[in-house]
């Protein structure tokens, strides 16, 4: 065996680059954008008129200076933890429930119902939930008095305490029936279904063969759906813009929605784009994982 | 054998009933409350359908929506032609020349595909607005495509690793070039798999506020920027609201019900394989 000789090579190439062209023009576009979003960062924009003179960290200083943006980075926290737990664990069960439970028409239906939502806006989620959550005549306040439980009513995203959470909790509405799918899938494997099949026969118990055989191995699948909830979660932008604009106060502002506004509103384009930069950042953190599993799979 | 209740059963049945609840009742809601009059909204009677069903709501949402439904169709259907098309050809290049470099375009695809939109934003905007193209259609258009050909890449090369490869071998034996067998073997095998990426592209695309949002300009509003107007503009008139929420979720839902295999193909394949 030889390497190919330097006319094969070129052949091979000449062969290869009208499909790989396209794609890399429009990677170095982007690629060559993310660039300039970090340059701008570093720059002294300010107004609606370009400035690119370099001012260093000037605007990253004055950032970690804000109450604002930390107050943004715990309401991020936030969405991170319970965007992505309950919905991760809740997805299990339901899958789980699913696959040893159900009967066929109830699992196409269950599938359907808590799916929708996903072909859905968060402008449209956003929207409806607005009008469940209504403090005065919104849908869930008229419901829970008309059922005689008058204490359990509340101001949902109008309370500064924990509007955030209810906010969350449409994100965990919209995004259930997508772990739930993805979850189920990765149960299918040939390998898992024997291995759940000799562990029946050993005599475990159902809850026994999810702990010790399923979830370790739908390692892969878990980390796809929580991968995926992380960056969803992480740059919300939608529902916080839609809901409540980030009021009462800051109380439900998140980075992603500080950075329109920084931008569009105040006209701190490098205050902005030190934002953007940010949530790029720990977009990137949350993606190696990811990317190193599925690098694995592809290239196996 | 016979359903019998067993506890397991009790447990799902629960689950059913209760997910049901909780799935149905938002849209429910939406249906009922677009058909009511402002004065039953006032008096908090949404739950039963009222008598005096107002079919009007849909004609007055509609006549404030539709240049923007417009909008939103050519936007999201020519983006999704042009995505499909160029990572049709990217993904080829993705499960056919496995090369170190493709690799490392791999990994830069799988970044992308994760992009937060704020990472580009600024320069994006910049982009369009100084070119002129947000004054048109295609200020989105371009920019949509941009973000949208990693995820089509993608997607169509997990569609490509399961045409076999005996296909194209024997069609290379008799002489056909890579972009002929592409474009008359591959490609027409695959048409499933086109189909799956082309309702992923076309609901992100069809459901996108951010960008559209920024770029927002009198002759291109998206029907998401002008629900969120409606939200703001007719603050208590919920009716109309939800009116216009059931307009513009009617696109995406109709793919979503009935070409739903696509559709999920098309998400188990960007979240399992890529």
């Amino acid at each position: 065996m030889s390497t190919p000789s330097h006319a094969v090579r070129l052949a091979r190439v000449r062969e290869a680059a009208p499909f790989a062209l396209p794609l890399l023009v429009f990677l170095l576009v982007l690629y060559g954008m993310l660039a300039w979003t970090v340059y701008t960062s570093l720059s002294d924009w300010q107004g609606t008129a370009p400035n690119y003179t370099f001012a260093g960290l000037k605007w990253y200083r004055f950032m970690v200076g804000l109450d604002r943006f930390w107050v943004d980075l715990d309401n991020n926290l936030r969405w991170l933890v319970l965007g992505v737990v309950p919905t991760t664990v809740l997805a299990l069960c339901v899958a789980y429930l699913l696959e040893i439970g159900a009967v066929r028409g109830i699992e196409a239906y269950l599938r359907t119902l808590v799916l929708y939502p996903a072909a859905m806006s968060f402008v449209v989620t956003g929207t409806i939930w607005s009008w469940m959550y209504q403090a005065d005549r919104g849908v869930l306040n008229t419901l829970l008095r008309a059922a005689g439980l008058e204490r359990l009513t509340s101001g949902y995203t109008t309370d500064p305490a924990t509007a955030t959470y209810w906010l969350i909790l449409i994100f965990v509405w919209q995004y259930l029936g997508l772990a739930v799918l993805i979850l189920q899938a990765s149960f299918r494997s040939v390998e898992l279904q024997e291995m759940v099949e000799s562990a029946t026969l050993d005599g475990a118990s159902r809850l026994r063969i999810l702990i010790a055989v399923l979830i370790p191995n739908i390692r892969g699948g878990i980390l796809v759906v929580v991968s995926l909830l992380l960056i969803s979660a992480l740059k919300v932008f939608d529902i916080v813009y839609v809901v409540t604009f980030g009021g009462p106060g800051y109380a439900t502002d998140v980075l992603a929605l500080f950075q329109f506004i920084a931008t569009y509103q105040q006209h701190l384009v490098a205050l902005g784009s030190g934002l953007a930069v940010v949530i790029f950042a720990l977009a990137f953190i949350i993606i190696i994982p990811y990317t190193i599993y599925a690098l694995q799979r592809w290239f196996e | 054998m016979r359903l019998r209740l067993t506890p397991l059963r009790a447990l799902v049945l629960v689950m059913v009933a209760a997910l049901s609840v909780v799935y149905i009742l938002p849209v429910y809601v939406m249906m009922v409350t677009s058909l009511k009059t402002p004065l039953e909204i006032t008096q908090r009677q949404y739950l039963l359908p009222s008598g005096n069903l107002q079919f009007g709501n849909f004609a007055t949402a509609l006549r404030l929506v539709f240049p923007s439904l417009v909008n939103s169709s050519v936007i999201s259907l020519t983006v999704t032609a042009l995505s499909v098309f160029v990572g049709g050809l990217g993904g080829y290049f993705l499960a056919r020349f496995r090369w170190p470099v493709t690799k490392v375009l791999f990994v830069l695809l799988a970044i992308a595909l994760y992009l937060p939109y704020q990472a580009v934003l600024i320069p994006l905007v910049r982009l369009m607005a100084t070119t002129r193209l947000a004054l048109t259609h295609f200020g989105l258009i371009l920019s949509y495509l941009i973000l949208n050909v990693p995820l089509a890449a993608i997607l169509m090369a997990t569609f490509f690793f399961s045409v076999p490869r005996e296909l194209e071998e024997s069609a290379q034996v008799d002489g056909a070039s890579r972009l002929q067998i592409f474009f008359r073997i591959v490609s027409v095998v695959a048409l499933p798999g086109y189909a799956s990426t082309a309702i992923l592209v076309f609901i992100q695309v069809w459901n996108e506020f951010l960008l559209a949002l920024t770029l927002v300009t009198p002759y291109t509003t998206t029907i998401q920027v002008k629900l969120n107007d409606i939200k703001g503009s007719y603050v208590a008139l919920y009716n109309l609201q939800m009116a216009a929420a059931l307009i513009t979720v009617l696109v995406p839902l109709t793919f979503f019900l009935f070409l739903g295999k696509y559709f999920i193909r098309g998400i188990l394949a960007g979240a399992l394989k890529g």
